[in-house]
């Protein structure tokens, strides 16, 4: 860049502002009707599950015409059906209870690398981020092989447990820590506080931002997961909704049934985004959590 | 100060638990993968060092070649398009101030939702009498066999990972458009640059540690494939969607075969680990 702000004549520099001034229908309206365009068609696959979710059973819908009239039916018929529910109700005991332990434990560890001194530290620390360059996958079969050993496949326990090891979140934790200050956490000590105390009465509401943040992640992460609970959970007892869903086929079910399942399903996912969005897409182009 | 005294212990004591969650989960079964990969560890749990035969046979494999190459054929529809449609409607959304709001959220809806739900939804959508062959039948033309045709299915399921993920790179990618300061194509314009230029010139080079971030990330995820897969394909027509994480899927819990099964999780782990060396070699030297 040759050209400084300060050198630019002041008449030309008031043309991008007075552009910035123009209505938006003389200067941008060609691109801002491709990005609705691109939004429409994004979202249409959800307008056409919903669509068929509320369209009479068994009765051309979308795309064929549109239906007459709309009914609930098929979404009491999927909720009174007790294999959905039980799916749903795991699936809730799966997110919650490891966003509940994930935070906890991650708070804490990531309390001790940022603010503790203790020998092996950073060893361990780093082993931790080396361990993200295992992709899950490569370890699906001896994380299966052990906890079928300890007698954990289709237990609740076997589900859990093995997904409670984030080293994201631990990494994010102590990221976040690292930039409180010290003397936060001396002066409660100095005033004779335990540690546990500091923790809980410091550590843990000066957090809260953070926590909240990778709560949302940690529960969109194991509503949505697949793989794990698909191999863990072998019988109702135990499956998740997300591997309930695949077991439903188009040959005998009703279509408009099938996207009543899935519709049900992904409500917590869009009460999430209803409610959190702005948290959500702030916390991606900060932390790049994925 | 007294309590420093305290801190190895209470420190040790903080991470005990995260501590033993990984040892257990984390670190032993990644030397555990290792190690069944030289075994014929099968069902009953039983087995034996059988050394490297597992590579060996994976070498004379003709579904573990193929599988490889589905999933490079794979990633290479695959990143380009979602790199492409990212970028773009971040492009867009960066320019445009009407409703900028509901569009990005329109957009970046589908990324709350499961890749299960995606290719539930989409499985239908594809169907002989789904919504799309529907559409084609109003103007006369069709019906494609989306998932029944082995070269259209391919880039058929990476249309539907791109729809379900690129809300994610899209974000990152704007967040990089609005970091760059505004002064810059200003001074441009006064230049005489039109639009393509401060693009090409000035945009797309600051830009560009976020798009190589963003390719990293999504040449890995094109690598671990396998939920749209199980639930739209099954691995087919004729294994045309027969990824590397199905292989493993199938060897492990179709034949049992864990041994087997863990020596083609060591080759996800390989690859994955060249795209995270690349990445750093890269980012090591546009440090320097």
């Amino acid at each position: 860049m040759t050209i400084t702000t300060a050198s630019r004549p002041p008449s030309v520099r008031a043309e991008p502002s007075r552009a910035a001034r123009r209505p938006w229908w003389r200067g941008r309206w060609p691109l801002a009707a491709l990005l609705a365009l691109l939004s429409v068609l994004t979202v249409s696959p959800f307008v056409a599950m919903f669509i068929v979710a509320l369209s009479p059973a068994g009765r051309p819908t979308v795309p064929a015409r549109w239906p007459e009239s709309l009914t609930l039916d098929n979404i009491t018929m999927v909720l009174s059906s007790s294999g959905f529910v039980t799916w749903t109700f795991n699936s809730l005991i799966y997110a919650f209870v490891s966003v509940v332990i994930i935070l906890l434990t991650s708070s804490m560890a990531g309390y001790a690398f940022a603010k503790k001194r203790f020998p092996g530290r950073e060893a361990m620390f780093w082993t931790f981020l080396a361990t993200m360059m295992v992709p899950f996958q490569a370890t699906l079969i001896p994380t299966f092989v052990l906890v079928n050993s300890l007698d954990g496949v289709d237990t609740f326990w076997g589900l859990i447990v093995p997904t409670l090891a984030n080293s994201q979140a631990v990494f994010l934790m102590r990221q976040f820590i690292l930039g409180l200050p010290d003397e936060l956490f001396d002066a409660a000590k100095v005033d004779g506080a335990s540690e546990w105390r500091v923790y809980w009465t410091i550590v843990l509401p000066l957090t809260k931002p953070i926590l909240a943040t990778l709560g949302v992640f940690v529960f969109l992460w194991h509503w949505n997961d697949f793989l794990w609970p698909l191999v863990v959970g072998q019988s109702d007892a135990t499956r998740t909704l997300t591997v309930g869903l695949t077991t439903l086929r188009t040959e005998e079910m009703q279509l408009s049934l099938l996207m009543a399942s899935a519709a049900v399903s992904v409500v917590p996912c869009l009460l999430v985004f209803f409610l959190l969005q702005r948290y959500l897409v702030n916390s991606i182009a900060m932390t790049g959590l994925k | 100060m007294r309590h420093r005294l305290r801190d190895p212990v209470t420190g040790l004591l903080f991470v005990l638990p995260v501590l033993v969650l990984f040892l257990i989960f984390r670190i032993f079964p990644s030397l555990g993968a290792a190690g069944m990969s030289l075994t014929n560890w099968n069902i009953g749990g039983e087995w034996d060092i059988i050394g490297v035969d597992n590579y060996a046979r994976l070498l004379d494999d003709v579904n573990f070649w193929l599988s490889l190459r589905v999933t490079l054929v794979y990633s290479v529809v695959y990143v380009p398009l979602t790199m492409l449609v990212a970028l773009g409607t971040a492009l867009l959304l960066n320019q445009v101030v009407f409703m900028r709001g509901l569009f990005r959220g329109m957009l970046f809806l589908p990324y709350v939702t499961s890749f299960v739900l995606a290719g539930i939804v989409w499985r239908w959508i594809y169907e002989y009498n789904g919504l799309i062959n529907g559409l084609l039948a109003k103007v006369d033309l069709g019906p494609v066999a989306f998932l029944e045709e082995s070269g259209v299915v391919l880039p058929a399921l990476a249309v539907v990972s791109v729809w379900k993920g690129f809300g994610y790179s899209m974000l990152i990618l704007l967040a990089g458009l609005k970091a760059i300061p505004s002064s810059y194509l200003e001074a441009a314009t006064v230049d005489g640059a039109n639009a393509w230029q401060r693009f090409r010139r000035i945009t797309l080079p600051l830009l560009k540690p976020t798009i190589f971030f963003v390719l990293v990330i999504e040449t890995i995820s094109a690598f671990q494939t396998f939920d749209t897969v199980y639930v739209m394909t099954g691995g087919g027509p004729a294994r045309a969607t027969y990824t590397l994480i199905y292989g493993i899927y199938d060897h492990g819990f179709r034949s049992f075969d864990f041994g087997y099964a863990a020596t083609w999780g060591m080759v996800l782990f390989a690859v994955v680990l060249v795209v995270s060396l690349i990445q750093r070699r890269f980012l090591d030297r546009g440090n320097t």
